[in-house]
This record gives C-alpha cells, sequence and structure tokens, in this order.
C-alpha cells in the first residue's frame, strides 16, 4: 500500500506539473486514492463551455489494476454510461488491457480526446453510438442541450 | 391376529415320559397314511386377544372338559366319545389348540373357562351345522353369551370360528386320534416306524397373514422411501464420480498446457515461493541501446522488411503472394540464447513505481517473459495476486504448473468458458474460419523453430496484420486454443483504435501520430511488447471490413459489456461465499454436487 501511495503521489506530481488544457485536480493528501477532477469541456468539442466534474479512484491493487474514472457531472457520450456512475471503460482502463506502467496522465489524455471524438466502436451506451452514426446534428444537439442542462 | 387360513396336521410324537433322553420331536405323519385338513375360507375371527404381530397360533387339538352335567350331557349330540381331551395327551406344557362346538352360551363359557386354565394358544369353534357358509359376523346374536362380549377380552388365547362342517369332520377325526398308535387309523403301519408309546394327534396352525405383519401402506411407503434413498445415493455417487472425473481431467489439460487458468479467468493462480526463488535477481545495467534502436525501428510501420532480418529459415516463411510480414520479435528467442545475458527490451524504468533503475546498483527480478521489476515491487504481487506478467500478461509459471488443488467451482467456470468459446467460434463467419485455418497451418510450420514470432497473412485489409503466436508457452497443442481464443476475441472486441499505450522505454511510440487507417494494420506491429499473448490481448483483433460487420461487433461488444464479467475475483469470491454457506446447504451441496 505504501508503494501504491508512493506511486499515487508521484503520479500526481507529473500530472499537476503538465496538466492537459482546461483541466484541474483536487488531490487530497488524506485520501489520496481519490482524485476529483474539474474539466472543461474541449473547445473543438460539443462539449465546449461545460463544466464536467470527474473522480478518479484508486484500487487498492494499483497500479496493477487500473483507476477507476466516473463522470459525476451527466454527459451525453457514447463511452460514459449514462447513470449515477457515469462510468468508463474502454480502451486501456479494460482490467484486461490495464499494464501497470500505463500512467494517470494518460488516463486524463484519453478522457479528453474521447470527449473530442467519441469512440463508438467501443461504445457503452450503443444507443448513443448509433445516434451519433447516424444522426450526428442530432446528438450534437442532445449533447449541447445536456451540456446546458447539467454541465454549467 | 385374523386367521388366513388354518392347517390340520396329524403329528407324531414321543411319550416324554417313557424317554430316557429329552425328545420333543414333532414329526408330520404324510397325507396317504394320516389326516390332513386345510381350512382355506369361511374363517372367521372371533377375538384375537393374546396373538401379536406376527404370530402364528398353534399347537395339539384337543376338546377341553365341561365340568356342568348339563352340559356334558348336551355335548354327547356334538362331540364323540374318544374326542381327545386333555387326559389323552401327555402332562407336559405343549402348545394346545382347543376345538368345540357353540351350541349353548353357558357351555360356552365352560369351554372357555377350561381352556384359560392350559397352555391354549388358540380356540375353534363352529356354530353345529352341516353347512360349509363362513360364520356369522362377531356382531350377530349367534356369538352373544350374555354378558356383553367380555368373554373376548377374559380369554388370553384368540377365537376362531370354522364353519359348521368343518368342525363336524374335526371332530370325527379327533375321536379317531385319541388312543394309543396302534388304534389310530393305518396304526399297524405306524408302528412299525414310531414307537409304540408314541402319540399320534392331530396339530392345527393358525396362518395369521404375511409373516412380516407390516400393514400393506407402511410396505409401500417403505419400497418408495428404499426407492428414493437408492436413488439419491446412486444419483450422488455418480455425480461425485463424474466431478471426480473432471476434476482429474482438468488437471490434466492444465499439466499438458492445453488449459491456461489464469488466462482464462477461471482461477487467479499465484506463485509460490519456490517458483519466485527461481527467477532470477540481479543487478540492473544498461546495455540496451542497441535493442533500443532496434525498436525504434520496429515502431515504424513496417512495410516490406529487408530479407535479412527475418529471423526465419526461407522454407518456414508463408508463401503467401502477398507481403509476407514475419518479423523478429525483439523477446529472445531459445534459438538464439547468446544474444541475451540480459533483457532485450530497454526498461530503464520500473513499471510498478515509476522510478529509475540505478546501472549496477539496483537489484531487478527477471521473469520468465525477460520483463524486469523491483523485486519489492512484483515480489508481492506475484505472491499473492496473480501469476501473470503484469506488462505482458503472460505467465510466469512453468510449463504445465497446476495447483495443488483443482477444485469444483473451477471445473465448472472452465466448461462455461469452453463452452461459451465453442458456440462463439461456431458462430464465427466462414472467412475466419478459413483465416483460422491459414493462421493454423503457419503456426504449425514454425512450431518448432521460434519461440515467438509475429506472422501477418496476406488477408484482405484492413485484418492484414494479426500475430500469430506459435506457442512458446504451449507448444502446438495450445496453439489450436489460441486460435479458438482469437476467434473468439474477433467477435467479442473492439476494433482496434489508437490508443496513446505508454509503454516502457518506447520513447518512440507516439501511435497517435499514426494515421488511424494506418495503425490499425500496424498496431499489433508497435504498441505490443513481442512476447504478447493474444488471448490476453485486446488489440490483436483483426478489424471487420464492413459497416454491418462493424455494427455487429459494436453490439456484440456492448453486450459483452452488459454482461457482468466475472474476473478470477468473482470465482475467489464464490469459493470462499461457499465455503461459508450454511451447514444444511453445505451438507446438500456435498450429496449433491452440482455438475
Amino acid at each position: 500500500m505504501a508503494a501504491a501511495r508512493k506511486r499515487i503521489l508521484k503520479e500526481y506530481t507529473e500530472c499537476s506539473n503538465d496538466t492537459p488544457p482546461g483541466m484541474k485536480i483536487n488531490f487530497d493528501e488524506q485520501n489520496m486514492t481519490e482524485w476529483e477532477i474539474l474539466m472543461d469541456g474541449p473547445e473543438q468539442s460539443v462539449y465546449s463551455g461545460g463544466h464536467f466534474k470527474l473522480r478518479l479512484t484508486f484500487p487498492n491493487e494499483y497500479p496493477f489494476k487500473p483507476p477507476v474514472v466516473s463522470f459525476k457531472t451527466k454527459i451525453y457520450h457514447p463511452n460514459i454510461s449514462n447513470d449515477d456512475k457515469g462510468s468508463m471503460c474502454l480502451g486501456m482502463l479494460r482490467p484486461d488491457a490495464w499494464k501497470p506502467p500505463n500512467k494517470v496522465i494518460s488516463v486524463l489524455h484519453l478522457v479528453r480526446t474521447l470527449l473530442i471524438e467519441p469512440n463508438v466502436d467501443d461504445a457503452i451506451e450503443a444507443s448513443i453510438a448509433g445516434e451519433f452514426k447516424d444522426n450526428k446534428k442530432g446528438f450534437e444537439k442532445t449533447a449541447k442541450e445536456w451540456v446546458k442542462q447539467y454541465a454549467k | 391376529m385374523s386367521a388366513e387360513d388354518i392347517g390340520i396336521f396329524t403329528i407324531e410324537f414321543p411319550d416324554p415320559f417313557t424317554l430316557s433322553y429329552y425328545n420333543d420331536k414333532f414329526q408330520t405323519l404324510d397325507s396317504n397314511v394320516s389326516f390332513q385338513y386345510p381350512i382355506l375360507d369361511g374363517i372367521r375371527t372371533l377375538s384375537t386377544s393374546g396373538v401379536s404381530n406376527g404370530d402364528d397360533p398353534y399347537g395339539i387339538m384337543f376338546v377341553p372338559t365341561l365340568t356342568s352335567s348339563d352340559c356334558i350331557e348336551a355335548e354327547k349330540d356334538f362331540v364323540p366319545a374318544n374326542a381327545t381331551r386333555r387326559q389323552n395327551l401327555p402332562d407336559v406344557d405343549y402348545s394346545l389348540i382347543a376345538v368345540a362346538p357353540w351350541f349353548s352360551p353357558t357351555c360356552q363359557q365352560e369351554y372357555f373357562a377350561a381352556a384359560r386354565g392350559l397352555p391354549v394358544k388358540g380356540f375353534f369353534t363352529y356354530l353345529p351345522s352341516n353347512n360349509s357358509e363362513t360364520p356369522p359376523l362377531i356382531s350377530d346374536p349367534a356369538w352373544g353369551l350374555g354378558d356383553g362380549g367380555s368373554w373376548k377380552s377374559a380369554n388370553r388365547y384368540p377365537v376362531y370360528a370354522i364353519p359348521g362342517i368343518s368342525g363336524s369332520i374335526i371332530m370325527q377325526q379327533l375321536n379317531l386320534y385319541s388312543g394309543n398308535i396302534t388304534t389310530v387309523p393305518n396304526g399297524r403301519e405306524l408302528v412299525d416306524i414310531y414307537a409304540p408309546s408314541s402319540y399320534v394327534r392331530l396339530w392345527a396352525n393358525v396362518d395369521t397373514g404375511s409373516p412380516s405383519q407390516l400393514p400393506s401402506l407402511w410396505v409401500f411407503l417403505l419400497v418408495v422411501l428404499a426407492l428414493l434413498c437408492i436413488i439419491a445415493g446412486g444419483s450422488s455417487c455418480f455425480l461425485h464420480v463424474l466431478q471426480r472425473r473432471r476434476r482429474r481431467d482438468l488437471r490434466t489439460r492444465i499439466i499438458n498446457g492445453q488449459v491456461d487458468l489464469e488466462a482464462l479467468g477461471v482461477k487467479k493462480l499465484t506463485v509460490p515461493q519456490e517458483y519466485l526463488d527461481k527467477m532470477p535477481v540481479y543487478n540492473y545495467t544498461r546495455e540496451a541501446t542497441a535493442s533500443e534502436e532496434k525498436e525504434a525501428e520496429l515502431l515504424v510501420p513496417p512495410q516490406p522488411l529487408p530479407q535479412a532480418r527475418l529471423s526465419l529459415k526461407p522454407s518456414q516463411i508463408p508463401s503467401e503472394p502477398g507481403e509476407p510480414l514475419v518479423r523478429r520479435s525483439s523477446a529472445p528467442s531459445p534459438s538464439a540464447p547468446a544474444e541475451h545475458a540480459h533483457p532485450a527490451f530497454s526498461q530503464p524504468t520500473c513499471p510498478i513505481c515509476l522510478d529509475d533503475f540505478e546501472p549496477n546498483i539496483t537489484p531487478i527480478r527477471e521473469l520468465p517473459c525477460r520483463h524486469i521489476f523491483h523485486p519489492d515491487c512484483v515480489d508481492t504481487f506475484l505472491l499473492n495476486n496473480s501469476s501473470l506478467c503484469p506488462m505482458c500478461k503472460k505467465s510466469t509459471l512453468p510449463d504445465g504448473y497446476c495447483p495443488d488443488i483443482i477444485t469444483n467451482a473451477m471445473v465448472r467456470r472452465e466448461r462455461y468458458i469452453r463452452r461459451y468459446r465453442q458456440r462463439a467460434q461456431s458462430g464465427t463467419p466462414p472467412e475466419v474460419n478459413a483465416f483460422i485455418g491459414q493462421i493454423r497451418r503457419i503456426t504449425s510450420r514454425g512450431r518448432r523453430s521460434s519461440q515467438s514470432q509475429i506472422a501477418a497473412t496476406s488477408l484482405p485489409a484492413p485484418a492484414s496484420a494479426v500475430p500469430a503466436q506459435s506457442g512458446g508457452r504451449r507448444h502446438g497443442l495450445m496453439g489450436g486454443n489460441i486460435l479458438h481464443a482469437m476467434a473468439e476475441r474477433r467477435v467479442f472486441s473492439a476494433p482496434v483504435r489508437p490508443q496513446p499505450d505508454i509503454e516502457m522505454g518506447n520513447a518512440a511510440a507516439p501511435s497517435s501520430t499514426i494515421p488511424e487507417h494506418q495503425a490499425a494494420t500496424a498496431v499489433p506491429a508497435t504498441a505490443e511488447p513481442p512476447t504478447l499473448s493474444p488471448s490476453t490481448s485486446p488489440t490483436c483483433d483483426p478489424i471487420p471490413a464492413n459497416s454491418h460487420t462493424r455494427r455487429e461487433w459494436a453490439r456484440q461488444r456492448a453486450l459483452e459489456l452488459l454482461r457482468s464479467r466475472r474476473p478470477p475475483e468473482v470465482v475467489a469470491l464464490e469459493e470462499a461465499e461457499a465455503r461459508r454457506e450454511r451447514g444444511w446447504r453445505r451438507v446438500l451441496g456435498k450429496i449433491f454436487p452440482s455438475a
């Protein structure tokens, strides 16, 4: 556990030195395994103008298990579950794809990249993914509405 | 108990007083020289006192002696003068059966009273007549003795009524068999066989039904119960034997390397200390410059590689007309061990704590897949969490390592996964099967020589680059399984996307800079360390060509996500839960294990 804390601290240092644009990390030394992240919707995405709250939870087995990313702010996105968990499970965040050398900073970059360009092939919300592919205008409209409604 | 039938025989027994030795052997005389008379029906049981379940009253027949002169006078009409009386029998407590006509209540009371003083086991009575009808029911006034029926309980012997005609016949015979042996019918012949002092008398057996005397309902229930017990026991045995066989079978397959419990997610294996101790620990040295360069080169999407880089002999190169992309992996192969005194890939940092290794100072542990870590970082993980290398998810345990205990839960899980895969595979489109066939050919060709190679086959793009590992750890045997696993992943995994996959020392791995269409084909070549096991790598999947299959993929993928994935922990939890189960459930589970 001590080793995990050391690593989390190290990663925090790295992240705070090089925070991805539009992100702010609230780090609590008392509770290092839960990071609160405030994130502005990327300019070039439909989520621009929104402010999203994320929680990054490190499991006890970190870094052998991936951190858990969850959106506390509701968001209309094919890769983010449309429930109160707002969980995200794709790519390197999948337990079988996670590797210890993966870093939090790359997780944060992944999150940002996904907001700009959703990955419809690995969608958790199939209906949203379908809309994204077949009716992009409609998708963008709903996403923007949600931003207005929940992420202001 | 009520009489079913009565058998009357003639018996011979020695006079106990003339013999110097004890002999109470009673002998039934043959029917052709004596009287035998079965009464099979028409018997009415009047009272059953003194007979318990399973008792069949029997004894020597006699007529009780009356006391009042009126009755003695009246009896003469029904009982012949020489009928067997008590005094015609030896004065020994032999079992007796009394026989008397029922001609008046008063005299009947005297008969009963006389019989009560003797070792009488049963009393036959009859209403004097010449018909063979069954005597009336006990409720009939004919059986009234003016005492309200208390005679039944007063007698300690059962009373049976027989038809009048039978009573008369018996009475006639009792008259004949009352004297010494010479006076009885066929006495002259009998005296040749038996001692002159022997008695020849009539004997009666009352059969009161089946010997077990259990009411038939109970017998039926018992039979049903016994059958249930047999079925339960039988099926329990069967299931236990079946499970035992399955456990043994699984063990064999694990030892043969056909099943990798951990890779399948059946069971989380950990590395025992003794195996861990066998993995080398030495001080880190930097000597990776050359291999770093090599890797950097390999990271570039390799279009036709110089023939010189191929590690395979020409005969082993797939001869497809396309562009055979057979690359050397940077992992060491056993065929060229000299090169690799130390890890071939550049790993300047411990992937777990992200601290740099200091050359010649930091001790590092090298796993069989050649990944290196701080011993402190990786040891606890291997000892407590998993036996797979955290980097490449390849097992660090030796070939055919099998945990000491194979549980039924493991067997169940393995069977479930196997069936699931078979189903998934049978659902794969034909071109995939063709593809598998192609891979299989290549794999079998390359099986012997190469520890690990990445063979790319020329399938219609973009599914052109698929690593086929010819099973360094599990040679040929596992080859098929890997392919199955790949086929499964082909169905259930998402198409590859360029992901910023931070790899140790892969300084030149900005895979996101690779154009997407190219990345799709190049990912297996760039992102993963070459010792990657295809079954655990999500990036190995060929991408379906047309949008329809892509959609189907997405759907399958969503289904997969929705279905609760049960990682090894879940199995472990289940096992722990099973241990905690309440007593009776555990007992039931022991008796009837779920197959």
